[in-house]
């Protein structure tokens, strides 16, 4: 997948473009309000269309209130053998243990690639290999290898996570300016030292953003690997829910999915700031 | 200000401006770029020897090999023929001894302006007391103090060449050089810059080895300026400034209102011209 | 010496991490599929029902082409994969660059579509299962509407933008000369973020193809991955192998076709890697 580097690129900022009569900025408080006023606006017009005797069956679409009570339910009862932060725990432990370990086993590897003719020659061609298989094709292969326990699922993830995670610490060495090299040669510093000090120091930002292009990867992933072979987390609770046609527990399962995800991406940029604050931006 | 700290190299005597050894020589020293296809001659064989102290430009044409020449002295490119010695003896490869300051400035944009400066004290493990001590000298000479923890991009192109001249002077070198140090600065800020290199020269007689392709640049600032012809480059000729010339304690714009200085300018203005328009 | 070397190579060994000599490549690949022959074939090292011999693995792949699998071929499942796919991933290109102009042009339009965009989005396609085949069946809509919305959020942000990016510069001067809004936007605005729509073309492209297969798996009767989840349903590893093999092989063809796709219609965009 060629996601990895060029989302990168994507999740540039954009450039602050200039007044044009053709597309006037709106002021920030306006915006919000706009913002704010079209959301009210959607729960209002779901909460009528699934209004008894509405447009749509409660089959088809839950009403909105249905979806929230089932939520606040779910925040205390057990439903399949736990709590929904039971099934959020579960998923997140997964997620987290696959993303480190293709962190610590893809940040070496992408750097050495990179950096050493030897290793690009053995692991760049199983890499090239392994990456145009989207990561859950492997969940079956994965199943019948390792069985349907915890250990599967991490092994899909982490492959999925591994790909950004490489990609973005080989390009990291490979947009290294020479001439920063060449500076940390000529004020003495020896190969490893230009390695761990300037190499990996100033490619620091895009090994981050690999972190967190895994991240969200991981968790697309985990989520359709618990609808195949899990006996908790919220891919598992979305996929039950549904074949007992329960769209209420379904809809809270696909929020939840959803907010989690957007923290975890939060959390990571937010981390990432604070890491490498000389950024680019 | 105790300068004999911060001074680069060996101090200046008479003795060594007539020292039969010369701080840097390139001997016999030509670069031929070789590909499949075709080999390309960037340098003609080149001998140029700078003393202790002294203060040496090259200008020429853009493409004329002057910078590889510099790549080759720095250490960064190996010479096909020939060789560089450090007094008398082979350089080797590249080191402290022989600082390059970039023309496109080359900080490390992860560290600060102080850990900049103090990168060649840190890689080899000077101690942390004397390395404080150190960079702040090179702070407070190149008027850096208030941006000490400041990041490179933070900073003005001519703030970001003070850093890495800083950088390039901590780790003492026995000579400076430097790629066009000034050519990505604005008019101004270059017009200080050159200045200020001048007044640092005179302070510390450090040795500096200085490209560039201005001509009232390199002969503002030289002790001695050799004009390179076209590519393949070879040394056209050599012109030596006088030590005591009236323009060395004013800034450019003033050395401009000199008659000797415009004559000089003419003179490799019109060597280097020569370069540009024959075929 | 060789660090000096190094030095002024640096640049060149890491360009080439991309184009690196081929017969590196096709060494250590052979390497590998005589480790997995020996392993398998010869020594016996690995029963075949963890891992089955390449040569199992040809013949299952030959033998589906002839053989019928739960009522196609090996061709008739992937020509159902890919109808699913063109079907979502055509549909996400399509309204995602439409909505990708609208709120770059339309402040309002942003300003209240993009919150509940931000939201949604961070919905993992594959969550969207369940509730698709519960609105539109086990079919051919579910499994494209799972491609469409994994296909449809990149086309939206690279053309939102691709089309901020126009500098007004531009759209002011063809206004000077009198263009109406449809030239500007046809001649000035779509050739400028034309490079990164094509950018969000060919990330929904393969996401659309990541979210296919793990559509195919979770849920349905035929497409490619319909047959590896069979595969680990009756034991047969030879067709997971299959399955696999075939989908990475049509998802390299397919990012492999869109960027020629990308050299053909903008020729001026040099990087086009």
């Amino acid at each position: 997948m060629t996601v990895a580097v060029r989302s990168t690129r994507r999740a540039a900022p954009r450039k602050p473009s200039t007044q044009s009569m053709w597309r006037r900025e709106l002021a920030r408080g306006k915006s919000v309000l706009i913002g704010v006023i079209a959301a009210v606006v959607l729960v209002i017009i779901w909460y009528l269309l699934t209004l008894p005797g509405g447009l749509i069956q409660p089959l088809f679409l839950p009403p909105p209130q249905g979806v929230a009570t089932q939520f606040i339910t779910m925040l205390s009862e057990p439903y399949l053998g736990s709590t929904l932060w039971g099934h959020a725990i579960a998923s997140l432990g997964v997620v987290l243990e696959a993303w480190a370990l293709g962190g610590i086993i893809g940040i070496p590897l992408g750097i050495a690639v990179a950096w050493w003719k030897r290793a690009r020659w053995i692991v760049w061609p199983l890499f090239q290999l392994i990456r145009p298989v989207p990561p859950l094709a492997w969940i079956p292969l994965a199943i019948v290898w390792l069985g349907i326990g915890d250990v599967a699922r991490v092994a899909v993830v982490f492959v999925a996570a591994l790909v950004p995670w490489v990609m973005n610490s080989i390009e990291a060495v490979r947009s290294i300016d020479p001439l920063l090299v060449s500076a940390a040669r000529t004020l003495g510093a020896s190969e490893p030292q230009i390695l761990m000090r300037v190499v990996v120091r100033t490619g620091l930002p895009t090994i981050l953003a690999g972190a967190r292009i895994a991240l969200g990867n991981a968790w697309t992933t985990l989520v359709a690997a618990e609808m195949l072979a899990a006996t908790a987390g919220l891919g598992f609770v979305a996929l039950n829910a549904s074949r007992v046609l329960d769209l209420d527990t379904l809809l809270v399962a696909m929020g939840t999915i959803g907010i989690l995800g957007a923290a975890l991406s939060i959390l990571i940029s937010s981390a990432a700031q604070w890491i490498a604050p000389w950024a680019e931006d | 200000m105790n300068t004999t700290v911060i001074k680069t190299g060996a101090p200046m005597r008479e003795a060594d401006m007539n020292d039969a050894t010369p701080k840097m020589e390139i001997r016999g020293v030509s670069k031929t770029y070789t590909t499949r296809k075709s080999e390309t001659y960037a340098l003609e064989t080149t001998d140029l020897s700078i003393g202790t102290g002294e203060f040496v430009t090259i200008v020429g044409p853009s493409g004329c090999g002057k910078s590889t020449l510099m790549m080759i002295a720095a250490g960064l490119e190996e010479p096909s023929t020939g060789e560089i010695l450090v007094d008398g003896s082979p350089a080797g490869p590249a080191g402290p001894k022989r600082s390059v300051v970039f023309q496109r400035f080359a900080l490390f944009p992860s560290e600060t302006v102080a850990q900049n400066i103090g990168f060649g004290l840190s890689v080899a493990h000077v101690s942390k007391v004397e390395r404080t001590e150190r960079i702040k000298e090179q702070l407070t000479l190149m008027g850096l103090e208030q941006f000490r923890n400041s990041y490179p991009k933070e900073l003005s192109g001519g703030m970001q060449q003070r850093v890495a001249i800083a950088r390039a002077l901590i780790v003492r070198p026995e000579i400076l050089l430097m790629d066009e140090p000034f050519a990505a600065l604005d008019a101004q800020t270059r017009t200080v810059m050159q200045e200020e290199v001048s007044r640092l020269h005179r302070r510390m007689q450090s040795t500096v080895f200085f490209i560039t392709h201005s001509v009232e640049e390199a002969v503002y600032l030289a002790d001695r300026v050799v004009v390179m012809s076209k590519r393949p480059g070879r040394i056209k000729k050599e012109i030596s400034i006088p030590h005591d010339a009236p323009w060395r304690t004013g800034d450019i714009e003033d050395a401009m209102t000199y008659g000797d200085f415009n004559e000089l300018r003419k003179e490799i203005w019109d060597l280097v011209r020569e370069e540009i328009t024959t075929h | 010496m060789t660090q000096i070397k190094s030095a002024s190579s640096t640049r060149n060994r890491s360009v080439r991490v991309a184009s690196q000599p081929f017969v590196y490549g096709a060494v250590t690949l052979l390497c590998v599929l005589a480790a997995w022959f020996l392993a398998t074939d010869v020594l016996h090292l690995v029963g075949s029902s963890f891992l089955p011999s390449p040569v199992t693995v040809i013949a299952t792949l030959f033998g589906l082409t002839v053989q019928p699998f739960a009522g196609a071929t090996l061709m008739g499942h992937l020509g159902l994969s890919l109808a699913r796919w063109a079907l979502g991933v055509g549909a996400g290109i399509l309204l995602g660059v439409l909505l990708g102009i609208v709120l770059a042009w339309l402040p309002p339009v942003r300003a209240a579509v993009t919150p509940i965009f931000e939201v949604l989005r961070y919905i993992p396609p594959f969550a969207w299962v369940p509730i698709a085949v519960l609105w539109l069946g086990a079919s051919m809509s579910a499994q494209a509407l799972v491609v469409f919305i994994a296909a449809f959020p990149p086309c939206v942000i690279n053309t939102q933008l691709g089309v901020s990016t126009v500098d007004p510069i531009l759209t002011n001067a063809a206004r000077t000369l009198g263009a109406p809004p449809m030239t500007i936007l046809r001649r000035v605005v779509v050739p400028v973020a034309a490079p990164s729509i094509f950018t969000g073309a060919r990330i929904a492209v393969s996401n659309g193809w990541m979210a296919l297969v793990g559509a195919e798996l979770i849920v349905g009767k035929e497409g490619l991955g319909f047959l590896i989840a069979q595969g680990q349903f009756n034991g047969d590893v030879a067709m997971i192998f299959v399955g696999i093999i075939v989908i990475g092989i049509v998802g390299t063809l397919i990012d492999f076709l869109i960027a020629r796709a990308e050299v053909w219609t903008l020729p001026w965009k040099t990087d086009s890697k």
